[in-house]
């Protein structure tokens, strides 16, 4: 007998960006960027500074209004019902823009009032996110008190104060030491199980690289190429590379040329991926030409930025 | 001129915002501003009725305290909703940046202006109303008067909130609001007749000073003594004053938010 399949909804997706563009005067900003997020994924928008990744994060929640194209959370256009699509999103702003005139739990009653979270419904809400966010033992801090990783973690907070279907991360963790990131990783770790839809714009590689499921990469608005970090890694620069100092560079290019591999200057010396099956003959024409320094090591998304705009993040 | 998008609950959560910021700072924002009309009431009404005595006005004698009484209702309303729309939103915008918080909730940037633009005019109807009812106990202004100067001093407050919100727009730097303080909100408090008639003006002064918004707020204010021959000239000027101040001031703020 033949089985039905259960057939899926034609769109699934929890937030879709058609075809958007932005210029202001002559200066185009942002060049025809698509993609959609699901539910349960951490899409990552990578891109140096100037790369049009704020600006994109803006026309997604109606803070930037698209020359052309436009942006359905869910089956709210954002233009045109804007209020209704930030309903269901949370949105954390580069800034930290709490209010300091109010304690860390009123600052997530206030803002839960925004959503008609009153009274009762708002205190409770407030304090099942200071519990999830371990911030309970600082409800009642003033923001100035607060770390800079407190204070991204409260913002997060606030973002989460109508359980979002969508969560924007407008690079949540500059700024930070290496241990609020982290603590702030776990928490994105968690939205992405709670089955939100996580838009993280970073020039941080290794946190887009942990965190994201898919990543754009965006160079002067547009968008270069995307895929998962793996398939990135391996389209663009292969597994591995080669870093080492003290060669000539004219020697260098030689075994790039001969291997039909890719080289750049890195640093104070140079980087060269080690790409398919001729990967020890490479390693050994370099070991040859008796570098002062040599390093083999996985490739990673700096190598495929690196690559792909020709210039490291900043 | 597109209309920003704006629903009740909207305005009414921005607003509500602000009205709780000043509940918890209110020793400091509520006691100083309320007492400068309050001082200027008391020190021109005690220091200058022994020298001038009575003044006329509309035809009329009247004491110098019943008739400063409206002008210092109207001195609390103006210096009030400005600096409330000015400085408040001014730091609201620029360095809370609390406005682009509240955009990113479900408010439209409607919902965010006509917020600011409430509170600045409940700032300025609290301190215009105390005024006046330092002026009852006094026994200068009734308290009648007072329930009828309400909608005047809600138009004044509306005005002189958006004339706040626009020099909030405009200005890069804090230190910018005193150009217009200076250069507008203090000529208006002495020239348009708080505190003397402006009928012993010279000519050209007086009819600079006839225009000003001051001047029919104060006019209006002062209708238990007989309102101006043209009172409904007075208001509609203060109709569309605001009306072309809040789209000034629209102009002004949203690209500052909105790209």
């Amino acid at each position: 007998m033949a089985q039905t399949l259960p057939t899926l909804p034609r769109d699934t997706a929890a937030l879709s960006a058609y075809d958007l563009w932005k210029s202001y005067g002559d200066r185009p900003v942002v060049q025809g960027v698509s993609f959609t997020l699901n539910p349960g994924e951490v899409l990552g928008l990578l891109g140096p500074n100037g790369a049009g990744k704020t600006t994109t994060v803006g026309m997604l929640y109606g803070l930037v209004t698209p020359s052309r194209g436009f942006v359905r959370m869910g089956t709210f256009d954002v233009k045109s019902d804007g209020r209704r699509a930030r309903d269901r999103m949370g949105i954390v702003t580069q800034e930290d823009n709490l209010d300091p005139d109010f304690t860390v739990i009123d600052n997530l009653i206030f803002f839960a009032h925004h959503y008609r979270l009153r009274g009762a419904a708002a205190r409770r809400r407030a304090g099942e996110l200071l519990a999830e966010l371990e911030l309970e033992d600082y409800a009642q801090y003033a923001v100035e008190q607060l770390s800079g990783g407190l204070k991204r973690r409260v913002v997060l907070a606030r973002a989460l104060i109508n359980q979002p279907q969508v969560v924007f991360l407008d690079e949540p963790t500059t700024g930070l030491d290496p241990d609020a990131r982290q603590e702030f990783w776990k928490l994105v770790i968690r939205l992405r199980k709670m089955g939100c839809g996580v838009l993280l714009t970073t020039h941080y590689m290794d946190e887009a690289q942990r965190l994201c499921d898919r990543l754009i990469l965006l160079q002067q608005g547009k968008m270069i190429d995307q895929g998962t970090p793996p398939e990135l890694i391996e389209r663009t620069v292969g597994t591995e590379v080669v870093e080492l100092e003290g060669v000539a560079e004219d020697q260098l290019q030689q075994v790039a040329a001969t291997y039909q591999t890719w080289c750049r200057s890195f640093g104070n010396g140079y980087v060269l991926s080690l790409s398919g099956d001729r990967a020890p003959q490479i390693w050994d024409a370099l070991v040859a030409l008796q570098p002062e320094q040599i390093t083999r090591r996985s490739a990673n998304l700096e190598d495929v930025f690196l690559r792909l705009t020709g210039r490291m993040l900043e | 001129m597109k209309i920003p998008s704006i629903s009740l609950w909207g305005v009414y959560s921005v607003w509500h915002r602000h009205a709780r910021v000043y509940q918890r700072t209110w020793l400091v924002n509520f006691l100083p501003p309320i007492t400068e009309p309050i001082v200027y009431l008391i020190a021109f009404g005690l220091g200058l009725t022994p020298l001038v005595g009575e003044v006329v006005y509309n035809g009329q004698p009247v004491t110098y305290l019943e008739f400063i009484a409206p002008g210092m209702i109207a001195l609390g309303v103006l210096f009030q909703s400005f600096f409330e729309g000015a400085f408040g939103s001014f730091i609201r915008l620029n360095f809370q940046r609390t406005w682009h918080a509240l955009l990113t909730a479900p408010l439209t940037f409607g919902d965010v202006f006509v917020g600011d633009w409430l509170w600045a005019t409940t700032k300025g109807m609290i301190t215009g109303t105390l005024t006046g009812v330092v002026a009852i106990v006094w026994g200068i202004y009734s308290p009648l008067h007072l329930l009828m100067a309400l909608p005047f001093m809600l138009l004044g407050s509306l005005l002189f909130a958006c004339m706040g919100l626009i020099v909030a727009g405009a200005a890069d730097k804090v230190d910018h609001i005193n150009i217009p303080i200076f250069g507008f909100v203090i000529p208006m408090f002495t020239l348009c007749g708080t505190y003397f008639p402006r009928e012993t003006l010279p000519g050209t002064l007086k009819a600079i000073a006839d225009i000003l918004p001051l001047a029919s707020l104060v006019d209006l204010l002062r209708f238990p003594m007989g309102l101006p021959q043209w009172w409904w000239a007075n208001i509609l000027w203060l109709v569309v004053l605001t009306l072309i101040s809040a789209a000034l001031a629209v102009r002004m703020i949203r690209p500052k938010l909105i790209h």
